[in-house]
């Protein structure tokens, strides 16, 4: 590939880049949304939202800086959206909504969550057989992936694709449906732990996976784990990444009223939690540790950030869990004695978020399992120290006590030490961890993955 | 100038009103002979389909000329000329194509399969309208004429070849294939305590034309002695959904 062939590419997520509001009629009967819209037309924050996650901090830039550099030339992206015009045009890219009907939406969502509960080792009931596969929600999870290889290969037969970039887990079958034989890139965004997937399981889900030509995982870790597997292709490790010039440094009065609003005081030493209302994320475990410490440092307090996600969200799957597991939060804080020092701040825009980063002493990813763990790097651009699970993916590039601080999310005792620990040196071990911190964040920026993503890329389609 | 009288042009009223019936029948009797027969076997059905069509112009086109004072001998006698003259000169190919015909309906193998006929082996990786094409172990190419198998036992040897049912099936190109996929997934799993569990259906996607959709779909089955019965049940279910997806009713 050089400057002058730029590739075509169809990139296919789950979560759309832009959520729309569900729009009704004056009879509160919902309206049929456009066909099509420009995107300068429509208003951030009125006409639409970006989607919390990775979608937004991840794919979305690094199809804007590959256009840019003139390493592709038409984009095309798929997701699922229940809302909004069927068609957004960008100037690099057009973005193209699928929706399928509220019942079957629901069993698809049975299946995703099935599949991501089991994959990430949090079903207590892990199944022991392949039944998943053949049940009847199931069958909506493969109308879902036909749908949208269906659209996939409409816009193939206009635009005449060279590579088709498919993301996470929810789109795995699409491999197979396309029935084409130009080159087929897949994204497994979450852990990969071969000893979490069912036995069962097991040949379906390497049959699937084999029909991508290459699979890109997060972290060395996943790609050994992948390979033992049995995946045949060609796997590749490439960190996620963040564009830092989509990150700002709030003034410090802009800081304090921002923080104010979520019951943050000047004189609080403030601890920050950025992730999705969700069991998986673990915030239980620091309010857990909060508790321990509260004696020995009245003026701690915990900021929890997020809300819920794609799938939660009522413009979105409309498959909440997240305010029952906020509710069990407030509840859990409450009972320890710490309800007024656990503090929640729902769905923040970027530049709330860049405010809390910047008044936090440190932040703390506390996720029970997690694909990589993004906030990590968002906190060293801010020059944080953080505190991070081990069964982060992230953690892989952690270097304890010289870039964080690692635990193990089971062990409430050793997170309240590792607390205590920068809680009793923010100038001297907080001050080299968010050093260290700013060194490691090199691998995870849009620059690296641009030029490994265009690689990449170019080696797939020159097979 | 005086047109001829009426009774001149009756044997042609009569021939195009018997062309005209014929190709009606002709289309009716294709049909109705496609969906009885894809009723069990959708591979046949498009084949059974054309062969009625083909025998109704036959006797329709025989009354036609007959009308037309044209011996109804002479059009059989060309008709078995001209079928006998391309059986002996195109006997080879013939068998080959039609040794191809039945290995799609009564497949032992697939390509990528690894087989052994006549003394040969390798994997096949291509299967046309004449021979069928194994790479050998030493990397030869082997062109195998279609008639050798089914002359010749066949021997798949790739694991689990028993266990693959494969069923092609053509669609048209406006099927809402989400659906057909969805209900067909559903159908078959009515039949899953007769089929491996660890392997759910699968249904790629072979080739696209502006008028129809060529698909496959693989199941395995759990016990070998129930293949025959397993492959007719899937076929069922896939032409009953099939004829359902594409009528207009839904």
């Amino acid at each position: 590939m050089s400057a002058e062939q730029q590739l075509d590419i169809c990139v296919n997520t789950q979560t759309p880049l832009l959520l729309f509001p569900p729009v009704t009629g004056s009879e509160g009967v919902p309206s049929r949304p456009p066909e099509s819209a420009r995107l300068e037309q429509l208003e951030e924050g009125v006409d639409y939202t970006f989607s919390p996650g990775g979608v937004t901090r991840m794919v979305y830039p690094l199809i804007r800086r590959l256009h840019e550099d003139q390493l592709i030339g038409q984009a095309h992206w798929v997701s699922l959206n229940p809302f909004g015009p069927r068609e957004v045009r960008t100037p690099a890219f057009t973005l193209h909504n699928v929706a399928i009907a509220p019942e079957r939406l629901a069993a698809y969502g049975n299946v995703k969550e099935t599949i991501w509960g089991t994959v990430h080792g949090l079903r207590r009931d892990a199944p022991e057989s392949a039944d998943l596969f053949w049940s009847d929600d199931f069958s909506e999870y493969a109308y879902y992936n036909r749908l949208t290889a269906e659209k996939i290969r409409a816009l193939d037969a206009t635009y005449d694709f060279d590579v088709f970039y498919i993301h996470d887990f929810q789109q795995l079958a699409i491999g197979d449906m396309l029935g084409t034989l130009k080159p087929k890139l897949y994204r497994w965004h979450i852990p990969f732990a071969a000893k979490e997937i069912p036995p069962a399981w097991r040949s379906a889900m390497t049959a699937y996976l084999n029909s991508y030509d290459a699979v890109v995982v997060s972290t060395d870790r996943y790609q050994a784990q992948l390979e033992e597997f049995g995946y045949t292709g060609r796997i590749v490790k490439l960190y996620p990444f963040v564009d830092e010039t989509e990150y700002t440094m709030p003034p410090a009065d802009e800081v304090a009223a921002t923080c104010a609003r979520f019951g943050v005081r000047p004189e609080d030493r403030l601890v920050v939690v950025v992730g999705r209302m969700d069991p998986m994320k673990g915030q239980d475990r620091p309010i857990r540790a909060l508790a321990k410490l509260a004696g020995a440092h009245p003026d701690v307090r915990l900021l929890l950030v997020g809300n819920g996600s794609f799938s939660g969200s009522k413009a979105g799957l409309g498959l909440s869990k997240a305010a029952q597991w906020r509710a069990e939060l407030e509840r859990l804080a409450v009972e320890l004695g710490i309800g007024d020092r656990v503090l929640f701040s729902g769905h923040v825009s970027q530049r709330d978020l860049d405010a809390c980063y910047e008044r936090a002493e440190f932040t703390l990813l506390s996720s029970i399992q997690e694909g990589f763990g993004l906030v990590v790097v968002e906190s060293w651009i801010h020059g944080k120290p953080a505190i991070v699970s081990k069964r982060a993916g992230v953690a892989e590039l952690v270097k304890h006590r010289k870039n964080a601080l690692l635990y193990d999310p089971e062990d409430v005792e050793a997170l309240a030490d590792q607390m205590a620990l920068l809680l009793a040196d923010p100038r001297g071990l907080g001050q080299r961890l968010a050093e260290g911190g700013a060194v490691a964040m090199r691998k995870c920026t849009i620059e690296a993955a641009a030029r490994a993503e265009s690689l990449l890329l170019e080696e797939v389609v020159n097979g | 100038m005086l047109l001829p009288p009426l009774s001149f042009w009756l044997p042609f009223i009569y021939f195009a009103v018997i062309l005209a019936i014929t190709w009606a029948a002709g289309r009716l009797a294709g049909l109705l002979l496609g969906r009885g027969v894809g009723q069990t076997m959708p591979q046949v059905s498009a084949a059974a389909g054309r062969v009625g069509t083909v025998v109704v112009w036959l006797v329709g086109g025989t009354f036609a000329i007959q009308e037309l004072g044209v011996s109804p001998y002479v059009l059989l006698l060309v008709i078995l000329l001209i079928g006998l003259a391309a059986v002996v000169a195109l006997r080879e190919p013939l068998q080959n194509i039609g040794a191809r015909y039945f290995s799609d309906i009564y497949t032992p193998f697939k390509l990528g399969d690894t087989v052994k006929v006549a003394g040969y082996s390798g994997k096949v990786i291509e299967i046309n309208p004449i021979t069928t094409v194994l790479l050998s172990d030493d990397d030869a190419l082997l062109s195998i004429p279609n008639s050798t198998f089914i002359r010749e036992v066949v021997t798949n040897t790739s694991p689990q070849a028993w266990r693959e049912v494969n069923v092609p099936f053509s669609v048209g190109a406006n099927t809402d294939l989400a659906r057909l996929e969805s209900d067909l997934r559903k159908s078959l799993g009515k039949l899953r305590s007769h089929l491996d569990p660890r392997f759910p259906p699968v249904i790629v996607t072979r080739s696209r034309s502006a008028q129809s959709t060529e698909l496959t779909l693989t199941v395995l089955i759990r016990r070998p002695e129930e293949r025959d019965a397993v492959t007719a049940e899937v076929g069922k279910r896939v032409a009953e959904l099939v004829q359902q997806t594409q009528s207009p009713r839904r």
